[in-house]
């Protein structure tokens, strides 16, 4: 894929900024420093030594030492001018402050001291530089589990050590589990443990106000099960049996807060959406949240499994459930 | 083809030339001296060219200055400003680095994922060295999308400057335009909000991004209305903080509701359990006191558990409850079309 060339402007511009401060580094440390390949540092240095002030005769030119160049070594030796960091634009410096913020706001608290020192450094020298307050974004991070089982999954992703998982499905059942640690997933509506499930035998993804307890074991995570790169997206599961709800448009609370297929908005202001059901405990939960709101439920199987539900509910109350009541 | 010069050869070009400009340079002096603009084949090229590089160098915060001639109007020359283009003193060790990056993956957006990789970039120019990533090994906070709305609402309560979109109610479903003084945005339990003041409406109000259709446009000069009113900013976002926590006392059947049990607490009141009209919902049952903020969220909880679980009290939880319960009790039979 081409690089766009303004992230590459940026690159170069902040390349000669850190060559200028520190003299002499191999090709290598660059590349790792940006986050390149070193081919593309090669690139971006041939393109510098091009480049400078118009003339463009060679004391016009951005500089580097030949020699040290052929060693593998990048030494800046004129700069034209170039050496101050670019400062951040306005929504750069926001999107950055509030996600700092929420993370020390929300992960603050479970981090070991010298994880939250690094944290609150960073922030504040950010906020210093930028002189964002980030008063225009607010972002509240949560943070569901016990701060005993956060404490325990922090500590044994920080270790590569496993973990023993007590855990309460959607479904209601209670097991035990040995869970190699990828990753702590906290976000704006729940946190999760994404790790590799030795019960399953596969990769699990673990709500953290489901986990009643955490036991970091003395056995390192097997080295292939460490996190991914990749990114956990909440699509909804293709294997899943279809099921089309028909709504009220005060419903649509449902259609922003789960996977939905697809979303069809009708005239009279209700509309229908497609979900796809692996769990049935999950959707007889949400039907029975959104019952009011249901105008029509596909198949009517499914109506049917929920109204029973609530019916037995309904009696286990006995006279409590009476209106008469209040 | 003889050697064309690469975009990036050719913005690198003149960022350098007009930093170091004495005092300006008009169009002509940058078509004729800055290596790349040769290229153009034509005054029109070039001035498109021209147009849209200092586009891309004023997006990515480098702050070109216009600058009139003591001469006829239409002397225009251009530089940068070395201070304006400068982020003030700072050094970041590899572990602040290291978070920053982390942060830099918080969101979802597009827009916001292109404005965070571009601070990093420049950020880690000031780096000490290459980001440390181990202090934040496995931890993934993240924020979901706020979708298209977002960019141009956090523009425009930067600039404050005023939008209208369309918006469709959640209690009627109709879709009216809306003009809003954006103050802030919020994101909470999955969803991102404005808030703002409503022109039409004269009075603060908050909006669900998802339910804004189409696009965010803005209306009238930037700089249009002052800070919020704090009292009616923490009004609005009153509604969004937790409430005070209370106990609900709950009958669980055996070996059910795991993650309620968790949460439990020693009570703060005993209720009466040999009081008649419990004595149904107690049978062979466990009382559990479970702390909660909102009645709301804790009825929707406990409704998942169907019998497992029955509210004993306070009563505007267990109310709550019973209101969802008559109402899917009757899922299964014929509605109208606003059942």
């Amino acid at each position: 894929m081409a690089e766009r060339a303004s992230d590459r402007l940026l690159r170069m511009l902040g390349m000669i900024t850190y060559l200028d401060r520190h003299a002499g580094v191999p090709v290598e440390q660059i590349a790792a420093h940006f986050a390149v390949t070193p081919g593309q540092v090669l690139s971006d240095v041939d393109t510098l030594w091009m480049t400078g002030t118009p003339g463009y005769f060679p004391h016009d030119l951005i500089d580097f030492d030949a020699a040290s160049y052929e060693q593998g070594v990048v030494r800046l030796t004129e700069s034209r001018g170039m050496t101050r960091p670019l400062r951040l634009g306005t929504r750069e410096a926001v999107v950055l402050v509030a996600a700092l913020r929420a993370m020390a706001a929300a992960l603050g608290p479970s981090l070991d001291p010298e994880r939250a020192r690094v944290l609150g450094s960073a922030l504040e020298k950010l906020t210093a530089a930028t002189g964002e307050a980030a008063a225009s974004v607010d972002v509240r991070l949560a943070v569901d589990g016990s701060p005993a089982v956060v404490a325990a999954i922090g500590a044994a992703l920080q270790a590569g050590r496993r973990l023993r998982l007590r855990y309460v499905n959607a479904s209601d059942v209670t097991s035990e589990r040995d869970v190699d640690p990828m990753r702590l997933i906290t976000d704006d509506e729940r946190s999760y443990l994404l790790g590799w499930c030795y019960r399953a035998g596969a990769e699990r993804l673990f709500r953290l106000d489901r986990v009643l307890g955490a036991e970091v074991l003395d056995d390192p995570i097997d080295p292939g099960h460490a996190a991914g790169a990749r990114s956990v997206e909440f699509h909804p599961d293709p294997t899943g049996g279809l099921v089309t709800l028909h709504l009220t448009s005060r419903g649509r609370w449902v259609a922003e807060s789960v996977p939905v297929e697809d979303v069809r908005n009708l005239a009279d202001g209700s509309f229908e959406v497609d979900l796809r059901v692996v769990d049935q405990a999950w959707l007889r939960h949400l039907l029975l949240q959104a019952a009011g709101e249901v105008i029509e439920v596909r198949p009517a199987s499914v109506a049917l499994d929920v109204a029973s539900v609530a019916r037995s509910a309904l009696a286990a109350y006995g006279p409590l459930a009476d209106p008469d009541r209040g | 083809m003889p050697d064309q010069i690469h975009p990036a050869e050719r913005l690198l070009n003149l960022v350098i030339a007009l930093v170091n400009t004495s005092a300006r340079m008009t169009k002509e002096q940058i078509r004729r001296s800055v290596a790349g603009y040769a290229d153009a084949a034509s005054d029109d090229a070039f001035e498109r060219m021209f147009e849209r590089d200092k586009d891309t160098l004023r997006e990515l915060g480098i702050p070109i200055l216009t600058v009139t001639g003591s001469g006829h109007g239409d002397d225009i020359g251009y530089r940068i400003d070395q201070e304006a283009y400068a982020l003030p003193p700072i050094d970041l060790t590899a572990a602040e680095l290291g978070v920053l990056s982390l942060a830099a993956q918080f969101w979802q957006d597009s827009s916001a994922r292109v404005d965070t990789s571009r601070a990093i970039t420049k950020l880690r120019a000031v780096g000490a060295a290459p980001e440390a990533t181990d202090l934040v090994a496995g931890l993934a906070p993240r924020v979901s999308a706020g979708g298209e709305a977002f960019a141009p609402l956090l523009d425009a309560v930067q600039a404050r400057q005023a939008v209208t979109f369309r918006y469709r109610a959640a209690s009627s479903g109709e879709v009216l335009t809306r003009v809003i003084e954006p103050w802030k945005l919020l994101a909470r339990r999955g969803g991102w909000f404005v808030v703002g003041r409503d022109r039409d409406r004269v009075a603060p109000r908050s909006f669900r991004l998802s339910r804004i259709e189409g696009r965010v446009r803005t209306v009238g000069p930037p700089e249009a209305f002052g800070e919020p009113d704090a009292a009616a900013l923490s009004s609005v976002l009153a509604s969004w903080s937790a409430g005070e926590s209370r106990v609900a006392t709950l009958a669980v059947r055996p070996e059910r509701a795991e993650a309620l049990r968790a949460r439990a607490v020693e009570p703060t009141d005993e209720l009466d359990l040999t009081d008649p009209r419990l004595a149904r919902a107690v049978a062979d049952r466990d009382v559990v006191h479970v702390p909660f903020t909102s009645a709301w969220e804790l009825a929707e909880e406990v409704v998942g558990y169907g019998d497992a679980v029955v509210v004993l009290a306070p009563p505007a939880v267990r109310d709550t409850v019973l209101r969802l319960l008559r109402v899917a009790a009757t899922l299964d039979e014929p509605r109208g079309a606003h059942g």
